[in-house]
């Protein structure tokens, strides 16, 4: 590689960001726009007895008020479980949900509008539990009406393969561990904001902060009956989203009828404690898992019993319940295995996608089992591990492909640099080290709805300025896909990366792309974004050979320029450009990505189903106080195989953030609630990391060169959050010698267990 | 609402603004001044940060009428027309942002600590930054920009 | 409506209180006060600023005895050589309150007055909306206790845990004269008048007379910056070895305990310590543990006064 591949690269819209001058969804303004502000649910589980709009209405500056009934059209971002309309109708089903929206000539208005509407509701049995949930209720209690045999089971996901129940039952090394994971959210420092607009040529557009444009695009079409070419999502700077921005919005659907409705701009912008309510976050989850080894440590059986506490609606939800057993298949080879998960509605927030997404809770479960055989049979946790790793090249039970795997060098870059051999299990009292490993998808290998179309296209763009301009539908979150894009096409094209420009996720005038979930844009957009640009270079080389009569295999695009080997030829990057564009002008050449068919053909088969997976290795240090029960992370290890770093820079970023999320959800951070009331939905209580809580962080990236990837690029968002957390837990094994198995580890239950254990 | 006199960016105007209002507000919803991020508006996570005659201050918990004859500076006024400051140069850089969203207020933050802590060490440039929340760093890229920063402002 | 002043003298400031009859709040640094107000738990009309009026912002040496202007910013105290050198324990405790930029704005006074807090209160309109009832906002049941007499809410003032451990004294004015007395004695053990100061009097200056032989202070908190305390004790000793140990966060009060390193043991301290706090659920740290904590860091403040 010659060119911007593999360089650590500042993002091209860095500068932007640094001087304020970056765009994000709040920062809209448009002539005659009005105001949005929501009236919410003070009940958990209630019918609407009555709501009263008439004062509110006569209020000044109200211009409209709507409510559920006016957008009775349900959606979702999953075509299975679209099961939540923009407002409440007839009922509420968590306390915080929409009832009604008042738009009025400012947000002052619209909020004096709000707190003169009357709402009489009459409350329904409330089920705050998962096991309240998994009971028979009458079928009036029932949270939905959907569910089967009058229980508040969302969905059973189960897949099992060769028996592992009958191997665990006679296994001689076995580990069982029940678990308890509180339920976490995505911190994302901007609120939900989306600006709607109703244009003259009755068409709408609506800039939101969404990771999801098209699905957003889909969802409003179905909801407000508007044909899909009638609707413009654009996505502006976004300030983060980590899988919380990957559903489509009440708000999204409020502000975009609303703007229909009255013909004039509508915006509405989350506060912070609105932004708690919407949550979308991991969902609090019990785990009863087993795993046997044999006696020399490879990995016989594992078995799950998963229940996750999905709260009022079902979001990812459905997926959430295959990926928090199916990402067990790896990374180690496991041929006999089996989960089930159910899937609750509870009168709470309701849980989606969160970064590493079903697999961060479950990961924890294996790799503390393991964790405990090692212990218990006397052997090194990272030998015991390394005995059991896929290979390259391989296949797991449930047909997951596997190509390329560094996990091997994953682990001996942490174990080294950790100094693990001569310090596990020989530092001192209260001070410890743990390793876990991970893996992950590198991209969805399915769409959401299905369809027939590739899951991106990448349109590049030459004209005759010189400039490339890259379309894509690729939403940036801050993970640099835009710069991706730059990078790309500059590698291929062999000119400066201010030559490249990008024009993206505007769903009228960049072609689709699915969007920021799942860790799929580096391998797919990447893929489809190098096609794109290598056959601009083929139109090009086409032209160029034809008029300097040389063999297109011996022009090489380099450094700005074009020539042979012999520099017989040697023009500049205008010059060829306006060789190819003679006679035809400014031309666009495309490239997409469909992934390969993959998987079983069985029931479930397709959960979890990637091109490509990423593997990863992390080594944690803590220090416990063993009087308070006060944990503190010390130092993380981190190596991760992303396959081929395109940008190390934001490879890094990834995976420090990572650390710090991981870092969270495991010593501080939980959705608290009491009677379906949310206790923290606020910075002060939600305790995200600060500076000064987050420990140094050592991070190896470790390139496997997927034989798929662009470039031999995977995915490096998601995958380095799931070994954070084992490792930690791990690491207070070491020091102090009690197991945890409820995360988020506070000092409270630290010190509860030290004393049990004396 | 009442008509004040403010002084951002060392352009002095006059505005309407409601008495109870916050300087973040008026920023963004009267001045047009949007750089500056409204993220939790309750003073936990430094997005708003802003220079009130040169010290930092949140504003989301400063009321504007309280900045009438200060000299305001938000993030817009740091590097209009002239080459980026260190700071946001070595963000930048380092990649000391990802989705960009704190950076403002971590930008202010940082440049008056480095202008009256120049020699400062890593944990004291750690120490200085508790008060901005970033979800997406990690926070070791935004402390090695500001490390940077401050060598480069010495040398 | 909302009315903002902005007067440059006490006198004014108090003229302004007169006039505004109870209809009124005054904002020190306001980075607490701020936050009441958007929840709407504040609901007086007119906000007196105290932040311009100059002499209310010093730190001065005199006769061995600190005073110290009730505006001035926590960031002054922890950025004193005479505090770092003499008083370091109050350096310690303003440095453990909120976030570097907001001790910039948030003063000594301010956070002495700092209101007492309970995780069923310091909510928004619409959230308590959604719980009906507290007895500090409206309705006559406590969400916490279940009662309906008292507010348990917890004073969460570091540097209240500090300056009553270091025996520190407050000026009062109001219209007619200054007073002085001891900080320890304007708090009330209760979770909604949490002090004796009505407000036609402006806390002015604090005073600390004496550096104590030995000092402790420790702050139990999640985070390692901008938490509220879950626990604050401050610990001095002085030439004639009393001990002053004063625990915050635990209840409506600083709780005080004085008593001679002669005469005192651990077993009677501690008890001293869990009867007189009242401590209930009313933080998001779990209640046993707050409880098992009083014990934990009064051992180690124990610990540390004998073994070291």
């Amino acid at each position: 590689m010659t060119g911007a591949i593999g360089k650590p690269t500042p993002y091209i819209d860095a500068v932007q960001k640094v001087t304020g001058q970056a765009m994000y969804a709040d920062d809209y303004k448009f002539p005659n726009m009005v105001y949005v502000s929501c009236l919410r649910s003070t009940e958990s589980h209630a019918k609407i007895k009555s709501l009263e709009l008439k004062k509110a209405e006569a209020s000044p500056g109200v211009i409209a008020i709507v409510t559920g009934k006016d957008i009775p059209v349900p959606f979702g971002v999953l075509s299975i479980s679209r099961d939540e309309t923009a407002m409440a109708i007839e009922k509420v089903r968590y306390q915080g949900e929409i009832v009604a929206a008042v738009a009025a000539e400012t947000i002052e208005a619209a909020e004096a509008g709000v707190k003169l509407i009357n709402v009489e509701y009459e409350p329904l049995t409330e089920f705050f539990t998962p096991q309240d949930s998994l009971k028979t209720c009458t079928p009036d209690e029932q949270i939905h009406a959907h569910t089967k045999d009058h229980k508040n089971i969302h969905k059973t996901a189960e897949l099992r393969f060769n028996e592992p129940e009958k191997e665990l039952e006679t296994a001689k090394h076995k580990q069982t561990g029940e678990f308890k994971f509180a339920g976490v959210t995505h911190g994302f420092t901007e609120p939900h904001s989306a600006v709607a607009m109703w244009n003259g040529d009755e068409t709408l557009t609506i800039i939101s902060a969404t990771q999801v444009p098209h699905y957003l695009q889909k969802n409003l079409s179905k909801v407000l009956g508007l044909p899909l070419h009638k609707i413009q999502v654009k996505k502006p700077v976004l300030g983060g989203g980590f899988g919380g921005k990957s559903d489509p919005f009440p708000h999204e659907m409020i502000v975009s009828f609303l703007s229909k409705k009255i013909k004039r701009p509508v915006k509405c912008t989350f506060s912070r404690e609105e932004v708690f309510i919407t949550h979308h976050g991991r969902h609090p989850t019990e785990i009863n898992m087993s795993l046997s080894c044999d006696a020399g440590g490879k990995i016989t059986a594992l078995d799950a019993d998963i229940i996750i506490d999905g709260g009022a609606y079902g979001s990812f939800g459905v997926v959430t319940s295959y990926y928090n057993g199916v990402l067990l298949q790896g990374p180690y080879e496991i041929n006999k295995f089996g989960f089930r998960t159910r899937r609750t509605y509870t009168n709470k927030h309701q849980c989606g996608a969160m970064r590493g997404h079903g697999a961060v809770n479950p990961r924890y479960a294996v790799e503390t089992l393991l964790d405990m055989m090692a212990h218990n049979m006397k052997m090194d946790p990272c030998d015991l591990r390394e005995k059991n790793f896929l290979s390259e090249h391989s296949s797991t039970v449930g047909e997951f492909r596997i190509t390329s795997n560094g996990i091997r060098d994953c682990i001996a870059a942490v174990r080294k640099k950790s100094d693990w051999d001569s310090r596990y299990g020989k530092l001192p009292y209260g001070h410890g080290l743990g390793v876990a490993c991970g893996f992950f998808i590198s991209g969805s290998a399915l769409p959401i709805l299905w369809n027939r179309y590739p899951q991106t296209v990448v349109h590049a763009k030459l004209d005759f300025d010189g400039r490339i301009v890259m379309f894509s539908g690729a939403s940036e979150i801050g993970q640099g896909s835009d710069t991706l894009l730059v990078q790309i096409a500059a590698e291929e094209l062999g000119i400066p990366m201010d030559f490249v420009q990008v024009e993206v996720a505007d769903t009228k005038t960049t072609p689709v792309d699915l969007g920021s979930y799942s860790s799929r844009v580096t391998f797919m957009v990447g893929n489809a974004a190098k096609t794109a640009a290598s056959n601009i270079r083929n139109e090009m080389v086409k032209a160029i050979s034809k008029e300097k009569d040389t063999t297109a295999e011996s022009l090489i695009f380099r450094n700005g320029r074009i020539f042979t080997k012999d520099k017989s030829l040697d023009i500049t990057w205008e010059e060829g450009v306006e060789m190819a564009m003679a006679g035809r002008g400014a031309f666009v050449e495309s490239g997409f990505y469909i992934s390969p068919k993959l998987g079983g053909n069985f029931k479930g088969a397709g959960a979890g189903l990637s091109p490509s997976y990423s593997f990863g290795a992390f080594i944690s240090e803590v220090e416990v106080n063993p009087k308070t029960g006060e944990t503190n992370v010390i130092k993380v290890w981190g190596a991760h195989d992303c396959g081929k770093a395109l940008n190390p820079l934001a490879v890094e970023g990834q995976i420090e953030g990572s650390i710090h999320m991981g870092l969270g959800q495991t010593m501080s951070e939980e959705m608290r609630y009491k009677n379906g009331q949310q206790l923290n939905a606020n910075f002060f209580d939600y305790r995200i990391p600060s500076s000064l809580d987050t420990p140094d962080m050592d991070v190896t990236i470790i390139e496997s060169n997927d034989p798929e990837g662009p470039y031999g690029a995977k995915e490096a968002g998601e995958g380095p959050i799931h070994p954070v957390l084992p490792s930690i837990g791990n690491a207070v094994f070491d020091a102090v010698g009690v197991r945890m198995m409820e995360l988020p580890i506070t000092p409270d239950k630290v010190l509860k267990k030290i004393k049990e254990n004396v | 609402m009442e008509k004040v006199t403010l002084t951002v960016n060392g352009f002095t105007q006059s505005v309407l603004v409601e008495s109870h209002e916050t300087i973040l507000d008026t920023l963004r919803n009267r001045l047009n001044l949007t750089g500056t991020k409204k993220c939790c508006d309750e003073g936990t996570c430094g997005s708003c940060t802003i220079l009130m005659d040169g010290k930092p201050v949140l504003g989301c918990l400063t009321p504007t009428l309280r900045c009438v004859g200060k000299e305001i500076l938000t993030i817009e006024g740091i590097s209009s027309g002239e080459s980026l400051h260190l700071v946001q140069k070595h963000l930048v850089k380092s990649l000391g942002l990802q989705c960009g969203f704190c950076t403002p207020g971590v930008v202010m933050t940082a440049i008056p600590f480095l202008e009256e802590n120049p020699h400062a060490s890593r944990n004291e440039i750690k120490e200085s930054l508790s008060g901005n929340l970033c979800r997406c760093t990690g926070y070791k890229k935004i402390i090695d920009a500001v490390e940077n920063a401050a060598e480069e402002m010495r040398s | 409506m909302e009315y903002y002043h902005s007067p440059d003298s006490i006198k004014d400031a108090l003229s302004m209180a007169r006039e505004f009859d109870g209809n009124f709040i005054y904002f020190a640094g306001g980075t607490d006060v701020q936050i009441y107000r958007k929840q709407k738990l504040e609901k007086n009309e007119h906000i007196i600023d105290l932040k311009s009026i100059q002499d209310l912002n010093s730190i001065s040496m005199k006769d061995e005895v600190l005073s110290l202007g009730a505006m001035t910013p926590l960031d002054d105290i922890i950025k004193s050589k005479e505090i770092q050198n003499y008083f370091p324990l109050l350096m310690e405790a303003a440095k453990s309150v909120a976030t570097p930029v907001i001790r910039k704005t948030a003063t000594i006074g301010g956070n002495l007055l700092v209101r007492n807090r309970c995780t069923f209160y310091n909510q928004s309109q619409e959230w308590r909306n959604g719980v009906g009832s507290c007895l500090r906002d409206v309705g006559d049941i406590c969400q916490v206790t279940g009662g309906n007499n008292d507010c348990y809410s917890r004073n969460v003032s570091d540097t209240a845990a500090a300056l009553i451990a270091l025996n520190a004294e407050i000026t009062l004015i109001n219209s007619n004269e200054m007073t002085q007395k001891p900080l320890k004695d304007i708090y009330l053990p209760c979770g909604i008048k949490f002090h004796d100061l009505d407000n036609k009097n402006i806390l002015t200056q604090i005073h600390v007379p004496f550096r104590p032989k030995k000092w402790w202070y420790k702050k139990l908190r999640v985070r390692k910056t901008l938490d509220f305390t879950s626990l604050t004790i401050a610990a001095t000793v002085d030439n004639d070895d009393m001990a002053r140990i004063c625990l915050n966060g635990v209840s409506m009060a600083p709780i005080l305990i004085e008593e001679s390193l002669d005469t005192l043991t651990i077993e009677s301290l501690i008890k001293q310590a869990r009867k007189n706090c009242k401590t209930v659920d009313n933080d998001l740290m779990p209640l046993k543990y707050r409880r098992e904590m009083i014990n934990v860091f009064l051992e180690e403040w124990w610990e540390y006064e004998h073994h070291k």
